[in-house]
């Protein structure tokens, strides 16, 4: 146990004094521990980092590049579990997407004294060394004013779809997606209710709210993988003229923005987030100094004739827009900001 | 026929009444025909699962691996629709799929005597199992054309499709269960096997067929699901699928040790847990009060079966 | 499973008892599965991860135990994942409220139990089917849990409360003796009391137990509130395990309890099983599925073996039986 972290803190200050020379031996095992592996979000997760885990691995033949990923499917207990596991298998760095900060606390001390780089994911811990955020209400922030500027000024009805109850990445975006909403007087949130990440809920929600409020302007979710059954509803009852705002660049829905009904999304891509990961252990191993809370960028997507629409009804021009090719690009590609190349 | 006969009788539909009523007060636009006619698309699946699952609980067993199963062959469906790019093959796939699935549980059940309980278990999980591993690295798949756009959202003198075929399968099993030998069976099995065994019916067979149209039961409530979701992904909630088909049967009136229960209280009992469904959301009412409201849904149906089976016996003494 | 299949046939030959014989295969097959999981993972036996994995499936051994009792009279209890949701949300709400951590437990186990009698009373005194009544409270108790945490975690800091469900002595968390002291009590009162013998003759014949002047009504709805009250403590043990408490902890848990259990060689009809089974079944089944998340198995894959596991059990069950009548 004590030889391993040794070992490990002698490969860090080693590569921290820039002698990767020596580097025969020198290796980078990372984990990542997730809450669950269900949404089509987590599976692009993963395979973006397995991906990148192959290119790192390949680009940089000097260090043993590995990675595993858990999943504890929504439980805290088996989260804990893993957790303590991984711990006494001693990796260099470890992600961890805790379903509950505070359960967390006493297990990142363990982790530092063992020698491991704790990266808090999306919730942001001030004992871990790294966090990496998502900047979930300056998103949801966007989305709304996204949906002002493109309500064209009439009376715009809006409901929303929330995450579970309580989880904090959902309460961000939702508590965004108002504020962002607030700057505009003529956008009413006519409904919010939570779909649990569901898409059987999300669809059930979207048909009741569609006969409920037959002027329903939009439908903005937290999550794409609400987009996905709400637009096959309003296409099934023949609806054309419902606007879509969704959270998470998944790339059939940004696939739909170009002359369809979606408005407005958020890049976060779940490829491009596990080859972020890969690159930010990467980056650490190398010696590089970071900010303690890595925000990861997740700008906001319009098509251009939206954004210049947006523009004339008085969207912020400070707030960084792609255009739907080049997310679409990133999103798919999730190295195309980060790869190997550019670390090199 | 008196209050009272009609009260004990036909409480579910009475319940269902009131609650519309209700349910209108609150918010008139429950009762309007989009409403209605969106309800009867929601209830589909859950109408297929419970449907299926009437018979095996009149037998006397229980299906838990309905709800899964549904989302597997739904998932089945669209891996079928990605490689083929049609829906003939995957539809097939399906049919024989779980008509299979359904098969083999009832010969374990049947021949093998094992518990019911423990084989759709554990078929519960290979299926949630399954529905992910069969679908390429777990992502989701779009379900676009011609046969999704018209099961999912054809309307026929403005009644979905999906339900009118749901009704006409309900209708279907009314026939089979009220006017066939194979109703009787089923009936007799349910009261006592060894009785049923005495008056020569082949129990075995008979169980495995219940099974059989259980699983076939699921393949149609996955296809439904996937024709109405337009897509398909690992990782839906089957259960509460499974969950939402159990009560409207409680509900619904079947004697749970088997042997009683009517097509049309199920019926019933399906359209009332779409509406209570629909009307929850409609009214806003917090999701984590759902739950509580099901939970004691399906004890104070339970209890008041109880209260009218022991009444009935009373009456027959 | 192979090696369930291969050592069998030997063992059905063998005549020696039934369960005494299920109990050499299943430590045999502990052992197996652990060198199966060290082959894995180097560090499986250490001792930090034997301890990890002993606490993990600590709330496995409460429930299951719990569950051998109300299997044994030939029931089944499904509330029990949502009542380890619920009990643990009154005990830390009273905590909150309060302050005093002997009150929170007291709570916790008395809402644990309460549920535990609704479910009891309907089945043992209504009659009805154990499965629809604990399915009714699966989803009940699980929908109040949400209810009083508004579907959030509360966060727990009081040692008391914590201390059954965090400490560790060493390396063995303070749990395990606990879990152990549990087994011997449940023990006592299920070989050496009336109520025992009530719980064994609810199983095996609910009409002669009554011929006979015992009350098996009665028992069995002591034994689902038994069961109440174990999914209570375990309620206790994972809010000290997460230090918080959460609406949704326990799910499915019946699940794993009910696998477990059976694998111990209980018989699903009542009447036939000992508690050491289910102890031995819940380390086979705890070793087989912590090896697995562990080893960051495909979620989707676990499911199909966990659901192949039942099924092996359940047919190697009736096949051993039917050598038997043979």
């Amino acid at each position: 146990m004590t030889l391993k972290s040794t070992t490990a803190l002698g490969l860090v200050l080693g590569a921290a004094m820039g002698s990767g020379a020596l580097a025969q031996d020198d290796a980078l095992d990372i984990v990542f521990i997730n809450d669950g592996h269900v949404a089509p979000y987590h599976v692009a997760w993963l395979s973006g980092f397995e991906d990148a885990i192959a290119a790192y691995d390949e680009a940089f033949p000097d260090i043993a590049i590995t990675g595993r990923w858990l999943s504890a499917e929504g439980s805290l207990e088996k989260m804990i579990q893993q957790t303590e596991v991984t711990i006494n298998e001693g990796p260099d760095v470890m992600f961890v997407n805790a379903i509950n900060v505070d359960a967390f606390e006493p297990l990142v001390a363990q982790a530092q004294a063992a020698g491991i780089t704790w990266i808090a994911v999306h919730s942001p811990m001030d004992s871990a060394d790294y966090s990496f955020t998502l900047g979930d209400i300056a998103n949801g922030r966007n989305q709304g004013l996204a949906m002002c500027a493109l309500s064209g000024g009439e009376p715009f009805e809006v409901a929303i779809m929330l995450g579970q109850a309580g989880n904090p990445s959902g309460e961000a975006r939702h508590a965004g997606i108002l504020e962002g909403i607030s700057a505009c007087e003529n956008v009413n949130v006519v409904a919010e209710q939570p779909a649990d990440w569901d898409t059987v809920k999300a669809q059930t929600l979207a048909e009741n709210w569609l006969t409920q409020f037959p002027d329903l302007d939009a439908i903005s979710g937290v999550t794409d993988g609400y987009m996905y059954p709400s637009i096959a509803i309003a296409a099934n009852s023949g609806n054309t003229d419902i606007q879509f705002y969704g959270y998470d660049g998944d790339i059939p829905i940004m696939q739909q923005m170009e002359g369809g009904q979606v408005m407005a999304d958020i890049l976060l891509s779940g490829t491009r987030e596990g080859w972020n990961f890969v690159q930010m252990a990467y980056r650490i191993h190398q010696g590089e100094e970071l900010d303690k809370v890595y925000d990861f960028f997740t700008p906001l997507v319009l098509t251009e004739a939206n954004h210049a629409k947006a523009l004339e009804n008085g969207f912020p021009a400070d707030v960084t827009v792609y255009y739907v090719d080049q997310a679409l690009d990133v999103a798919a590609n999730g190295y195309l900001e980060f790869g190997p190349d550019s670390v090199q | 026929m008196n209050i009272g006969k009609i009260l004990r009788e036909r409480n579910i539909i009475v319940v269902t009444l009131v609650c519309c009523v209700i349910f209108f007060l609150i918010s008139p636009r429950f009762l309007s025909v989009d409403n209605m006619s969106a309800i009867s698309r929601q209830i589909v699946p859950i109408g297929l699962i419970a449907l299926g699952q009437f018979f095996v609980i009149v037998s006397g067993n229980i299906d838990l691996s309905m709800g899964m199963a549904s989302v597997f062959f739904a998932v089945l469906l669209g891996v079928f629709f990605g490689l083929t790019g049609g829906v003939g093959i995957g539809l097939l796939a399906v049919v024989v799929a779980s008509l299979t699935m359904g098969g083999l549980i009832g010969v374990l059940v049947a021949k093998l005597k094992l518990p019911a309980f423990i084989v759709t278990l554990s078929a519960l999980f290979m299926a949630q199992g399954l529905s992910g591993l069969v679908i390429p690295r777990g992502q989701q798949i779009f379900l676009m054309g011609g046969f999704f756009q018209f099961a999912g959202s054809q309307k026929i003198f403005g009644i979905y499709l999906s339900f009118l075929f749901l009704i006409g399968l309900c209708a279907a099993a009314y026939v089979v269960y009220n006017h066939t030998r194979i109703g009787a069976a089923i009936i007799a099995i349910g009261n006592s096997e060894e009785n049923a065994k005495l008056a020569g019916i082949n129990v075995d067979r008979v169980k495995i067929g219940i099974f059989m149209f259980s699983g076939l039961c699921s393949g149609f409530a996955g296809i439904m699901l996937s024709t109405r979701m337009g897509f398909v992904q690992p990782g839906l909630d089957g259960n509460g699928l499974l969950l939402d088909a159990i009560a409207a049967i409680i509900i619904g009136g079947t004697l749970i040790q088997g042997g009683r229960g009517t097509i049309g209280g199920a019926l019933w009992g399906i359209a009332f847990i779409g509406i209570v469904n629909n009307a929850l959301n409609l009214l806003n009412v917090e999701d984590v009060w759902h739950q509580v409201f099901k939970g004691v849904v399906i004890l104070a149906a339970l209890g008041v079966n109880w209260l009218l089976w022991q009444s009935k016996q009373s009456e027959a003494h | 499973m192979t090696s369930t299949v291969t050592v069998n046939p030997t063992a059905a030959k063998a005549a020696i008892s039934g369960l005494t014989l299920r109990y050499l295969v299943l430590a045999g097959l502990i052992v197996l599965a652990s060198v199966g999981f060290s082959l894995a993972n180097e560090n499986f036996y250490s001792l930090v991860n034997i301890g990890i994995l002993l606490r993990s499936i600590a709330v496995l051994f409460l429930v299951s135990m719990g569950m051998t009792f109300v299997m044994l009279t030939g029931g089944i209890d499904l509330s029990v994942g949502s009542n380890v949701a619920f009990a643990g949300g009154v005990g830390v709400i009273t905590l909150t409220t309060t302050g005093s951590a002997p009150l929170g437990f007291l709570t916790a186990i008395l809402a644990g139990m309460a549920i535990g009698t609704i479910n009891g009373i309907f089945i043992g005194r209504l009659k009805l089917s154990a499965f629809m009544v604990t399915l009714a409270t699966f989803a009940l108790a699980r929908g109040l849990a949400l209810v009083i945490y508004d579907a959030t975690s509360i966060n727990v800091s009081d040692p008391t409360f914590l201390w059954l469900g965090g400490t560790s002595w060493g390396n063995i968390p303070v749990v395990i003796p606990f879990v152990f002291c549990v087994f011997v009590a449940l023990s006592v009162l299920l070989y050496r009391t009336p109520f025992g013998r009530n719980v064994y003759a609810a199983g095996a014949n609910f009409n002669t137990a009554f011929v006979l002047g015992r009350r098996p009504e009665r028992s069995v709805v002591w034994i689902y509130a038994l069961s109440g009250a174990l999914a209570g403590l375990s309620a206790i043990v994972t809010v000290g395990r997460v230090s918080s408490g959460q609406p949704w902890s326990g799910l499915y848990l019946e699940f794993d309890a009910i696998t477990a259990v059976i694998l111990g060689g209980t018989s699903l009809f009542g009447g036939r099983g000992r508690l050491l089974g289910t102890i031995l079944g819940v380390l086979l089944y705890g070793i087989i599925i912590n090896g697995l998340v562990l080893t960051g198995t495909n979620p989707y894959l676990q499911s199909l073996i966990k659901g192949m596991i039942l099924l092996g059990v359940v047919l190697l069950d009736s096949w051993t039986q039917r050598g038997k009548a043979a």
